[in-house]
């Protein structure tokens, strides 16, 4: 199981400081929601775990280690930052072939995780032409390929109809089920609250809250994870560099 | 690596706007034959004879099939950033001069690829209008080999400018608009403008045309080895250059 580490990360564009010594630690066999408002940094966070950004300072880790020196990437962590990251001329099938293929991951596989996220029947479909809801699940089954002992989501019930928010909580859920980490961003409070089991919550880049969500819950006098995320994102954040949930 | 070249010519493949243009090429190929043959002898064009096989195999395989390879490559790397490929391209293999080393090997083949497809293609169609007008083939020419292989070997060039083009820039109009505007403008007028006429064997274009000739080295035109070594630099400049672009860059949002 792999252990996911943030350790006082920063990140600055510029002027902008878009992290902040960011610090917490991801539970496996257990689904974290990553909460703050727009511009928090939390799609940062997840660029910088991934690779795909550069830290200004500080460290994230998979199991010690950035992600860019991770030999076999998509066996550790499977990520959806964005549905539209699909060529539009080429059909699903053909899209998650070309994904797969450089870790040799087989055809088979490309097959299985279309039929779990539903599109078996649109494969042959160009990506330009599916919904947004179809190309989440798109995005969605690039992230299942690798059958990764870790998933980074970022938003993934955006465009997703009730009957498809509820095919994902589920999917979640089995997945931690197996033991798998689950790292989930959305904005979806009343649908996050059904479905994650600890919390990270930041805001202007900086931690404000993290740990279990009853727990966190508890401890204060909000009713709903909405009241909690709006108290918690309105105060001063926290200068607790590192929380272990 | 094999597995990554593998995924660029898989993108080729499922890519109408690089693929297409490859095609057209190889089409010309057979046109250019077509029309050359048909026009030899007309409107004072010299008659067919056995000395036209080799300039025959040079027309067809020539700026048509560079530039398409060209265009494919400019359309399958800049189209990474534009269609955000990108992501899901450095989430499977983080080690991005990997990636960039897996396209320039793949514009490498299908330059390779192309370019001898476009040869054999002229070549049936140069031998089938040569010998129905009872025109003896030289194939054992000297000049019919080193155009076999300079033809792929310069269009193995053009996928690496137009990988290098497409990565540095990043913006697939931007990079197809510099590579147009180097073609017909700084080509045909910066001599020109400069005064130097003999600047022109130093551009692209010069180059190509000099190695593909096979010439040897006068005032305007380089020999084909200084031709070819210039080309070379000129490829590797742009691949060094994109590669350096890619390995620094971030992809993605910069938004939380």
């Amino acid at each position: 199981m792999s252990t996911i580490a943030i350790d006082a990360l920063t990140k600055r564009y510029g002027a902008v400081t878009a992290v902040d010594r960011l610090g917490f630690r991801l539970t496996p066999g257990r689904i974290t929601g990553f909460l703050g408002p727009n511009g928090a940094g939390k799609s940062t966070t997840m660029r910088v775990l991934l690779g795909l950004a550069r830290p200004t300072s500080g460290r994230a880790t998979i199991d010690g280690r950035p992600y860019a020196e991770l030999a076999d990437p998509m066996r550790h962590i499977g990520a959806l930052l964005d549905p539209n990251v699909f060529h539009p001329g080429r059909s699903g099938r053909t899209a998650l072939r070309i994904v797969a293929r450089p870790a040799g991951i087989p055809d088979d596989r490309v097959e299985q995780v279309l039929d779990l996220v539903g599109l078996a029947d649109a494969a042959r479909r160009r990506a330009g032409g599916y919904s947004l809801g179809m190309r989440q699940r798109l995005a969605l089954a690039a992230a299942l390929l690798g059958d990764p002992e870790t998933l980074v989501l970022d938003e993934p019930a955006g465009g997703l109809d009730p009957e498809g928010v509820h095919w994902l909580r589920g999917l979640l859920r089995r997945l931690a089920a197996e033991g798998r980490t689950v790292f989930v961003s959305s904005h979806l409070l009343a649908e996050l609250a059904q479905t994650v089991d600890d919390l990270v919550v930041i805001s202007r880049g900086r931690l404000v809250a993290a740990g279990p969500m009853a727990e966190l819950l508890g401890r204060t006098e909000a009713t709903s994870l909405e009241d909690f995320f709006l108290d918690a994102t309105a105060a001063p954040s926290t200068s607790d560099p590192v929380r272990s949930l | 690596m094999r597995t990554l070249v593998s995924a660029e010519l898989l993108k080729l493949r499922s890519t109408r706007s690089a693929w297409i243009p490859l095609v057209v090429a190889l089409g010309f190929a057979v046109l250019a034959v077509i029309v050359n043959t048909t026009a030899a002898g007309r409107n004072g064009n010299p008659p067919l004879s056995a000395g036209m096989l080799p300039d025959l195999l040079r027309g067809s395989g020539g700026k048509l099939v560079d530039g398409a390879v060209l265009l494919g490559w400019i359309v399958l790397s800049a189209g990474e950033f534009r269609h955000r490929t990108s992501v899901t391209t450095f989430l499977g293999e983080p080690r991005r001069l990997r990636v960039v080393s897996a396209k320039l090997v793949a514009a490498v083949l299908t330059g390779l690829a192309v370019g001898l497809a476009a040869e054999a293609l002229s070549a049936v169609a140069s031998g089938v209008a040569l010998s129905a007008q009872h025109v003896p083939l030289h194939w054992g020419d000297p000049a019919v080999a080193s155009t076999i292989v300079a033809v792929p070997l310069l269009a193995a060039l053009h996928g690496v400018l137009g990988v290098g083009l497409g990565l540095l820039l990043r913006n697939t109009a931007a990079a197809l608009g510099v590579a147009l505007m180097w073609a017909f403008v700084i080509e045909g007028v910066l001599p020109a403008v400069l005064g130097e006429p003999g600047l022109t064997r130093w551009l692209l274009g010069g180059t190509a045309d000099a190695f593909l000739g096979g010439a040897a080295s006068t005032a305007t035109t380089l020999s084909a080895g200084a031709a070819l070594a210039v080309l070379t630099a000129y490829a590797a400049v742009l691949a060094v250059g994109g590669a350096a672009v890619t390995r620094g860059r971030e992809v993605g949002t910069a938004t939380g």
